[in-house]
C-alpha cells in the first residue's frame, strides 16, 4: 500500500530512522532520506538497500536551515514529480539538569528537533495541498508527553511536535493530508546505549525490555499507508506501556 | 504563448477568482481584497494558483502565494510568469 509512494525521511542514516528507512524500502516505497554527519553509515545503508533491490537517495542536509530543507523537497520533486510521505525524524539530545545547561544547548536541541520539522513540513506543504493528497509523520518521544529530567530541551521539543501535529492535522485534513506523530519510549539505539541506570529504567516499562527501531518502523509505515486513511492528529506512542 | 492583452488578462482572472470565491465578478473590483473582503481562505488562495498555473501553462513558485492578495495583485503577478 506503500508501493511506489515516495518518501522523504529525515535524519535515515542511524538509529530509528534507519529502520524507517529500510521499511519503507521493503514496503515499495522509493526513498530520499537525509543526514547530517554518518557519511559512513548512509553509504552502508545506502548498500544495503541496492541488496534489497530498493530505491533510495541520501542527501547530506541540514534541516535547522530552512533553506536546505526546500533544497531537499524540490529536489525529490524534480526527481519523482510527486511527494506522498514525509517523516520528521532528525534528532539530537544534550542532556542536563536545568541548572547546568547552556542556552546554547537549549537552542540547538529546539532548533533541530522542532524547528527542523516545521522546516521540512512547510517545505513540502503546498505541493501536497496541490496533490490533495499527503502524509507527515512526526517522530516525537514518551518524553514529550510526560517528561523527562535533565530533558527539558528535548521534551520541549517532543511536547511542541505534538502541538505542531495537532495543529497542522487540523488545518490540512480537508486536503486529504494526514498529519500524526509517533512517540517512541525507549528505543534500542546509539541515542540510548549510554544511558545510566537502565535497571532502574527496566523496571519502569511494563513490558520489561528496551523496543526495537523496527518496531517503530512498523508503526509509521501503517501510519503511511491507506490502512490508517482515518487517523489523523493523532500522537501514537510506542513504549512497551512506559506512559499510559 | 502568444501575449495576452491586459483586459483579457484581468477578464479572465476575475473569472477565476469569481469561480473560486462564488462571488459575482461585477463585485470584484482590482483592489478588493481577498482574505478581508471577499473571505479568501488558504484552500480557495491555492485553487487560484493552480488555476492560473493551468490556463497559462505557467508555474508560478509558492513562495509567490502570500503576494495573492488583490486582483491587481494577480495580474503583476500573472505577467511576470507569461
Amino acid at each position: 500500500m506503500i508501493k511506489d509512494k515516495v518518501a522523504i525521511v529525515t535524519g535515515g542514516s542511524r538509529g530509528i530512522g534507519r529502520a524507517i528507512v529500510l521499511e519503507l524500502v521493503r514496503s515499495g516505497a522509493k526513498v530520499v532520506f537525509t543526514y547530517l554527519k554518518s557519511d559512513e553509515a548512509a553509504a552502508k545503508l545506502l548498500d544495503e538497500i541496492k541488496e534489497l533491490k530498493g530505491e533510495a537517495e541520501a542527501i547530506k542536509s541540514d534541516s535547522r536551515e530552512y533553506s536546505q530543507a526546500k533544497k531537499v523537497i524540490d529536489g525529490a520533486l524534480a526527481k519523482f514529480g510527486h511527494i506522498d510521505i514525509l517523516v520528521n525524524n532528525a534528532g539530537i539530545i544534550k542532556d542536563k539538569a536545568l541548572m547546568f545547561m547552556e542556552p546554547a544547548e537549549w537552542r540547538d536541541v529546539i532548533e533541530t528537533n522542532l524547528t527542523g520539522y516545521f522546516n521540512m513540513a512547510k517545505a513540502c506543504i503546498v505541493t501536497m495541498m496541490k496533490q490533495k493528497s499527503g502524509n507527515i509523520i512526526n517522530i516525537s518521544s514518551v518524553a514529550g508527553v510526560v517528561g523527562t529530567p535533565r530533558q527539558i530541551n528535548y521534551a520541549s521539543a517532543k511536547a511542541g511536535i505534538c502541538g505542531l501535529t495537532k495543529s497542522l492535522a487540523k488545518e490540512v485534513a480537508l486536503y486529504n493530508i494526514r498529519v500524526n506523530a509517533v512517540a517512541p519510549g525507549y528505543i534500542e539505539t546509539d541515542m540510548t546505549k549510554d544511558l545510566k541506570y537502565k535497571e532502574n529504567l527496566l523496571k519502569m516499562i511494563p513490558s520489561g525490555r528496551f523496543g526495537a527501531p523496527e518496531e517503530v518502523a512498523k508503526v509509521v509505515s501503517f501510519l503511511a499507508s491507506d490502512r490508517s486513511g482515518y487517523i489523523t492528529g493523532q500522537v501514537i506512542k510506542v513504549d512497551g506501556g512506559l506512559a499510559m | 504563448m502568444p501575449k495576452i492583452d491586459n483586459p483579457t488578462l484581468e477578464k479572465e482572472l476575475r473569472e477565476i477568482i469569481a469561480r473560486v470565491t462564488e462571488i459575482e465578478p461585477g463585485e470584484i473590483t482590482l483592489e478588493s481584497r481577498f482574505v478581508e473582503d471577499l473571505g479568501m481562505d488558504s484552500m480557495m488562495a491555492l485553487e487560484i494558483l493552480a488555476a492560473m498555473e493551468k490556463k497559462y501553462t505557467i508555474q508560478i513558485p509558492e513562495e509567490k502565494l502570500a503576494q495573492l492578495r488583490t486582483l491587481k495583485d494577480t495580474i503583476s503577478l500573472a505577467k511576470e510568469y507569461l
